[in-house]
């Protein structure tokens, strides 16, 4: 009977909860908004993801960070000059102070590169970093191996940490700086930055409180937000059912299906970019020998329907793909088409000789992009066409990230998006040969190894003249096109939502970093 | 002259003078519940060979003809009769498949039920001493676990040990066993209580002194007279399984979303109730809600008629 009650209560809560008219903001100053996930560490060194680094930006401040033009604005560094072909040296915000009250110096950004070297996710990021060194309290010099065309995008990753904070050992004995992927770490659980926020409480899955930090350094920033509720909600209608019933202010994503409605609704207001993240599914060749055959592999791009994903899940609000970089990157090659075409995935299968077809398993998150299980039972219905039986597993991010570390899946979906705002990145992650001591192919769960590939993006990434280096990344991409390394599903458009007084479109942007510091919201 | 022997009224006349077909015949709204759970079943049974397409097959399923409404709205295919879900399933076919699986669990899990219930009911009744006081006590533990906590429980166990292809392939044979196990104390009270109104009457101590066992005495004996108490729970049983199973597939516990049954089908269907495709989720919604209905209406009616007090009352 209570069963009965709870499934009763759920439907006419999830119908009532659109009538009711939306209720007064109860602090005019607090923001109640809600992800479809919280972040799964306070470490921000733990994971390279939005989710962290959305976080990263309300905690934290980077060095240098992307205005929504895609130009570069001063944050922690006041300037930046180039000493020499390797070297280039910036100038520190002065009068900074870190959450715990610690003064923010030079040393900070030394200690925080170091960490950032050490971090699994993070290392291959700053491979081309050979030192950083503090000249004075002010002023550092980060010195790369070779000449590096992109250190500047590499800063907007570095979010110098309090040094002071995180060193020394834990009640148990543990080091603070401890990077622990997945399990319980000093830094994991406390957190001290130079961000407009402070975490005060973080209940993982349900709730996530900030207020906002007194001695935050930028009195310029027009933000006003004092206090933050996040409360996850992973369900697509009922985080857009509590945005149009006015119990939060500000959502994201906003599901392609419910578009219309927001749109239309009064009192809401609706963003939507273009995106560049492309999601993909891994194709593992060290868990599936069929995946060693790249005809296998093609026969799996030609099996599934990149346009009708787009075109019918994503209602349109994404752009099919056939390649990792979006239109506009260096590497974009423009005669890529999806390639979908069951016949010719049949007979692919056929002469690999597995026209019986052969059963693998899938994961796929279930919270992390927008209609990522929706996705994935698609794409398991269109392998069946060439006699592939999948058994699909979607879980939430939280414990997604753990099984995709451990490789647990043949097939396991993730999306990316270029940290550096530059080709190379892509297959510096998801493609280039697995290596732990640098951290390249860190999330290249295909085990693809080409090292041709690794050799041409490496020269690439050292190429001044920026027309033949786009040529070689060109041709990388081409030769991941041929041999079907991965299965390309779409690039996902971003879409936010927010009350009408929220006014979250200046802060913005392409790479989903929302800048809630600088967050109006205008009293009524 | 021979006079004739008086014929024993075979079973089929004995029906049709009883007072259970009397009042059936006069109640417009069992009949009517009965016409529509006996149709319900036919098509569930039939459903390999009504439905148009088989909605387990993933082959068949084709994202091109996702979210298609039902015929009577602008914009159908007339393939898909009552519209298709997200992933371009069939909904008639998967409505029909799923009303199996919904019946198949309920059933199951009544079956299991009533089993356990009535052996440990009659046990410990008419044992009685420190075997009810066992039973009973395992019946009050058993139910303060709710079916949700025994099925995330079960559901964890065997996802852990075998993966998630063993629970999706034995998904039923699972549900059953869970919702089974967590009701059967409902079974067991009834019965109790019932055996020991009848433990102390004079039919038991003749066959007592009749020197028979008490197995025969228990089932032989006191069962029979207690049956209508059992039959009419049964029927608000199998009502229950199938709202527990719906409610356990809702939340993502039950049935795998590619062998849908009606709570999964309402679940896939949810995301889109408020954004136009309506259908994925009303549509198996109200034929839930209709099973549901008829089984507790004819339910109604039978404990009405099985209830000797209200008897030609």
């Amino acid at each position: 009977m209570t069963l009965k009650k709870t499934l009763l209560a759920s439907v006419i809560g999830a119908a009532m909860t659109t009538a009711v008219l939306p209720s007064v903001a109860s602090a005019e100053t607090t923001l109640r908004m809600a992800y479809d996930a919280d972040p799964v560490s306070l470490d921000i060194h733990e994971q390279l993801s939005g989710g962290i680094l959305q976080l990263s930006h309300m905690t934290f401040d980077p060095l240098v960070r992307w205005t929504q033009d895609l130009s570069f604005e001063p944050r922690l560094a006041t300037g930046w000059e180039q000493v020499d072909d390797t070297t280039m040296r910036m100038t520190l915000r002065e009068g900074v102070e870190f959450h715990s009250g610690n003064p923010f110096t030079a040393k900070d950004v030394v200690w925080t590169v170091e960490r950032l070297k050490r971090s699994p996710d993070f290392k291959a990021l700053f491979e081309p970093v050979e030192s950083v060194t503090a000249i004075d309290d002010t002023t550092i010099e980060i010195t790369t191996r070779e000449p590096y065309p992109l250190l500047l995008n590499l800063a907007t990753y570095i979010f110098p940490m309090d040094s002071a904070f995180y060193s020394g050992t834990d009640a148990d004995g543990d080091p603070k700086d401890e990077i622990v992927k997945n399990g319980n770490s000093f830094a994991s659980a406390h957190l001290s930055g130079t961000g407009p926020f402070t975490v005060v409480e973080h209940q993982k899955g349900t709730r996530m409180e900030f207020e906002r930090f007194d001695g935050y350094w930028d009195d310029e920033s027009p933000g006003n937000v004092d206090h933050i509720v996040h409360t996850p909600i992973s369900e697509n209608a009922t985080r857009v059912a509590a945005l149009l019933s006015g119990d939060v202010d500000f959502i994201a994503p906003v599901p392609p299906n419910d578009l219309e409605r927001v749109r239309e609704d009064d009192d809401v207001q609706l963003v939507t970019m273009s995106g560049t993240r492309i999601i993909i599914f891994h194709m593992n060749q060290a868990r599936v020998e069929a995946f060693q055959d790249p005809r296998v592999r093609q026969a799996f791009v030609y099996a599934i329907n990149q346009e009708g994903i787009a075109d019918r899940l994503m209602k349109g609000f994404a752009t099919p793909a056939a390649q990792f970089s979006p239109k506009g990157y260096a590497g974009h090659v423009e005669s890529l088409e999806p390639r979908y075409d069951l016949e010719k995935a049949k007979q692919l299968m056929e002469e690999a000789g597995y026209a019986e077809g052969f059963e693998i398993s899938m994961m796929a998150p279930n919270n992390r992009y927008v209609n990522d299980a929706k996705i994935a039972q698609a794409v398991a219905a269109m392998l069946a066409r060439i006699n592939v039986t999948v058994d699909l597993k979607t879980l939430p991010k939280a414990q997604y990230w753990g099984e995709f570390d451990d490789r647990a899946a043949d097939m396991m979906m993730i999306g990316w998006h270029a940290d550096t705002e530059d080709s190379a990145n892509f297959h510096e992650y998801l493609t280039a040969c697995p290596d732990a001591d640098s951290g390249a192919g860190q999330y290249n769960a295909s085990n693809y190894c080409n090292p041709a590939l690794d050799k041409l993006v490496a020269e690439a990434n050292l190429e001044v003249d920026l027309e033949k280096r786009a040529e070689m990344l060109q041709q990388v991409e081409q030769t991941l096109h041929d041999e079907a390394a991965v299965v390309p599903l779409h690039w996902q458009d971003l879409a936010w939502a927010s009350a009408d007084n929220v006014m979250i479109e200046p802060i913005l942007n392409v790479m989903n970093f929302p800048y809630l510091g600088d967050l109006v919201i205008k009293q009524e | 002259m021979t006079t004739p022997t008086p014929r024993v009224a075979s079973r089929w006349s004995r029906f049709r003078g009883s007072y259970l077909l009397y009042s059936f015949k006069r109640d417009l709204v069992a009949q009517l519940s009965l016409v529509v759970f006996i149709a319900l079943v036919a098509m569930a049974v039939l459903a390999p060979w009504l439905a148009p397409m088989d909605p387990y097959d993933l082959a068949q399923i084709d994202i091109m003809s996702s979210e298609l409404p039902p015929f009577w709205v602008a914009g159908s295919d007339p393939t898909y009769l009552m519209g298709t879900d997200a992933q371009g399933r069939d909904l008639l076919s998967t409505i029909l498949y799923g009303a199996r699986v919904s019946l198949i669990i309920g059933f199951g899990a009544v079956a299991l039920q009533a089993l356990l219930g009535v052996s440990f009911g009659l046990l410990a009744g008419y044992l009685g001493g420190r075997m009810d006081a066992f039973l009973m006590r395992l019946a009050d533990i058993q139910l303060s676990f709710s079916t949700l906590m025994v099925a995330i429980v079960v559901g964890a166990v065997v996802k852990a040990a075998f993966g998630g292809a063993t629970f999706s392939a034995y998904a039923v044979p699972l549900l059953v066993l869970i919702i089974g196990l967590a009701e059967w104390p409902q079974y067991a009270r009834t019965v109790r209580a019932s055996v020991l109104a009848e433990r102390s009457k004079e039919y038991v101590d003749a066959a007592r002194v009749m020197g028979f066992t008490s197995r025969r005495i228990m089932f032989r004996h006191i069962l029979p007279n207690t049956l209508s108490p059992i039959f009419v729970i049964s029927t608000v049983q199998v009502a229950n399984a199938i709202i527990s199973e719906a409610a356990l597939s809702f939340l993502g516990l039950g049935m795998p979303e590619t062998h849908p049954s009606l709570g999964s089908l309402i679940k896939s269907g949810f995301d889109y109730l408020q954004s136009g495709s309506w259908w994925i989720t009303l549509i198996p919604g109200l034929v839930l809600v209709v099973l549901v209905l008829v089984i507790n209406l004819l339910g109604d009616w039978l404990r009405d008629v099985l209830n000797p007090r209200l008897y030609k009352g």
